[in-house]
């Protein structure tokens, strides 16, 4: 590394700093790390305690940190108009190609380099310290924990540099990443790999050479072919085809205060295309626990509770993506009641979230029986419900600023915990009386919506005299 | 019956006194300026007297409406530009007028919208996305978000910035046909020019308290910023002493 690329790294993450603390509070912020390790301490007890292995939650662990960085990723390369309105103007380092004498190649190698370090000592160490505390406790070796460490972190650089690399692809041609995707999946089914051999989950499981060259070169292959691929993308001021979608969404969503958000979401940088990829993650994701934890446990989980659970907990990216375009407080010089605007938001979110995950739902019908499928099609949208609830409640309509906040997260983490745990629990004893189980969860998932609902009716009224203060 | 009046309003931001018994009165009809230096107060009383903020303490009336109690029933009745606001980036002009008309409950807002687009001369930018608009063309856009429904009382912080000066005559100009049309216009601006040119009153506000009230018609050309200087100096002066 040259001289000058260490002083625009180092720049880099100082700018990450800043805006974290700008937009969240230095103190609250830099109680974060704590607060994940707390969690994730909590989630592993918890889950040993129902007799899950350490082995699982590693499992689970590196998935949900690889679904991270594919957030995260997404995030810095494609969310620039949706920080945009949280902060202003805003001119990252990331664009300083515009005006200095500096390649944007270069500045997105370095932006990904700076990524993987900041979270990786933000995000990935407190995780895998608040799991190496009750591991060890139970016997797991610390060079273990060690291990875990280093390829959970690939497997953020992985979701980092493959959404980066399918965010490329899609800015050239949309249609290209369908195709790339279908590619995948048939070469993986025709050719009888197991996908997780490709990943850095791998090296974990069976340290050897040739896993170190799968954990190390796909992050590597996918960063590059990003960064080669990658070309700012502007608006092509096709006034026309703004005033057709106008017109398509005034026919599916009649009132302005449910159109709006569905407009801002269509009209930033991804399109409704982001839902669709955000929820296809997650389906993946979970398609892949459920086996990890059938090979590693020999349980075989509730398909259908287990989908329906995360697809609906995965409505929070949906809620953020509704919500983030435009100022909160610029409801308050309208005669219109926050009332009114939770419940377009709501509509808005329930149409998408719900409809992406029926989409993959009906994928599903591939691999998993129909019973399962539909169980999993009446627990999503319960569990969606119960998402928007919360975080109205915990966020109001910022709901970025949870991210680190740590008092507003750890509440958000617990609320969350309260409705997953038990259908956690629910999917992985579903073999102890199937029936039963599947209809409790159902029940669970139903008062989980409820509170939802009420939680959605209470969040009007406190938020107006928030933002009156 | 005034269109607004204030009696000892307070606001307190933790140790900070934006407000501190400001009183006033704007009568009906009139072009109204709160005149102040930056930090004196003049934002936090538009987002009270607009049903945006709950004041400490003291009293209001907007349109015979209590802001504070009854917020919906004044932000029904009015009109609110704040200061640089932008419309929603991923929005065109278009919709965004017709959410505006659309939650304003107003009939046939394609009218309403073809009308203040030519009225503020941006209908060729109707269907462009805001972000691609320049400020100037987004503050016409704001400002045609405030008057679509013709309300009989419009509050405008600070109306002028980021435009060109055609614009800002044509917007100065506009301002006074609609108060001619009995409609009252409270501005908020530390512009004095701004202030002596158009309106048909000011109050000149400093620390949070109104300080001076005076009808700039009946002043010299330039005379209303030396007694601008001398206010917010006496003022000063007399915290300081």
């Amino acid at each position: 590394m040259t001289a000058s690329n260490r002083t625009l790294l180092s720049w880099m993450v100082r700018e990450e700093w800043r805006l974290h603390s700008e937009l969240f509070g230095g103190r609250r912020f830099a109680g974060f790390p704590l607060a994940i390790g707390a969690l994730t301490a909590l989630g592993t007890a918890l889950l040993a305690a129902t007799g899950t292995q350490s082995a699982a939650v590693l499992a689970g662990l590196h998935a949900l940190v690889a679904l991270f960085g594919l957030q995260v990723g997404t995030i810095g390369l494609v969310g620039r108009d949706a920080l945009r309105d949280v902060l202003g103007d805003v001119t990252l380092l990331l664009f300083s190609a515009r005006t200095l004498p500096l390649s944007m190649k270069r500045l997105l190698g370095l932006f990904l380099v700076k990524e993987v370090l900041y979270y990786s000592g933000l995000f990935v160490t407190p995780v895998l310290a608040g799991f190496g505390v009750v591991a060890v406790g139970r016997g797991m070796a610390p060079a273990t924990v060690a291990l875990a460490w280093l390829t959970v972190t690939l497997a953020f650089a992985l979701g980092a540099t493959a959404s980066l690399a399918l965010a490329a692809l899609a800015a050239r041609n949309a249609l290209a990443v369908g195709v790339a995707l279908a590619a995948g999946v048939v070469a993986v089914v025709a050719t009888g790999t197991d996908p997780v051999a490709l990943t850095p989950y791998r090296l974990f499981t069976d340290p050897s050479v040739a896993a170190v060259v799968t954990a190390v070169v796909p992050p590597l292959a996918l960063g590059g072919l990003g960064i080669a691929l990658f070309e700012p993308t502007e608006d092509d001021g096709d006034d026309g085809r703004h005033r057709r979608l106008d017109r398509l969404l005034v026919a599916v969503a009649p009132d302005g205060l449910t159109r709006r958000p569905l407009l801002a979401v269509a009209r930033s940088a991804g399109s409704v295309w982001k839902v669709l990829f955000s929820m296809g993650v997650l389906f993946g994701v979970t398609a892949l626990v459920l086996r990890q934890v059938t090979a590693a446990t020999g349980i075989e989980p509730g398909v259908g509770i287990a989908f329906g659970t995360l697809l609906g907990l995965g409505g929070f990216t949906t809620y953020s993506w509704v919500t983030q375009f435009g100022d909160p407080r610029e409801y308050l010089r309208y005669p219109v009641s926050y009332d009114a605007v939770f419940r377009g938001a709501l509509r808005a979110y329930l149409l998408l979230s719900v409809g992406a995950s029926l989409l993959y739902l009906a994928v599903a019908l591939l691999w998993y029986p129909l019973a399962e499928v539909a169980l999993g099609a009446v627990v999503q949208p319960l569990v969606a419900l119960y998402v928007f609830g919360v975080t109205a409640a915990v966020t109001g309509l910022s709901p970025n600023e949870l991210l680190f906040d740590t008092p507003r997260f750890a509440l958000f983490g617990a609320a969350l915990a309260a409705l997953a745990t038990p259908l956690v629990v629910a999917a992985l004893a579903v073999r102890v009386d199937p029936l039963l189980v599947r209809v409790v969860a159902v029940a669970i998932a139903l008062v989980g919506a409820v509170v939802g609902l009420v939680l959605t009716r209470r969040a009007g009224p406190r938020w107006t005299s928030v933002f009156r203060e | 019956m005034p269109a607004i009046e204030t009696t000892g309003l307070t606001k307190e931001y933790g140790d900070l006194d934006a407000l501190s018994g400001l009183s006033l009165t704007v009568g009906e009809g009139e072009l109204f300026a709160l005149l102040g230096p930056n930090g004196s107060g003049k934002t936090t009383t538009i987002e009270i007297l607009t049903g945006q903020r709950t004041p400490t303490s003291g009293t209001a009336t907007v349109l015979g409406h209590d802001p504070v109690a009854e917020p919906m029933a004044v932000r029904r009745a009015i009109g609110t530009l704040p200061e640089r606001e932008d419309p929603p980036s991923f929005l065109t002009p278009r919709e965004f007028l017709e959410f505006v008309c659309e939650v304003r409950e107003l009939s046939d807002p394609d009218a309403h919208v073809e009308r203040w687009a030519e009225r503020l001369s941006f209908a060729e930018t109707l269907d462009t996305l805001s972000t691609n608009l320049s400020e100037g063309q987004r503050q016409r856009v704001m400002l045609a978000a405030a008057f679509v429904h013709e309300p009989e009382l419009v509050f405008i912080d600070e109306p002028l910035v980021n435009l060109d000066p055609i614009m800002q005559e044509q917007v100065k100009r506009h301002l006074a046909d609609y108060c001619a049309e009995g409609n009252t216009i409270f501005l908020s601006t530390h512009f004095v020019e701004v202030a002596q040119e158009l309106c048909t009153s000011v109050g000149i506000v400093s620390d949070g308290r109104l300080v001076a009230t005076c009808d700039p018609r009946e002043l010299d050309d330039g005379e209303l910023l030396d007694v601008f200087v001398a206010e917010i100096d006496a003022e000063r002066e007399a915290v300081v002493g």
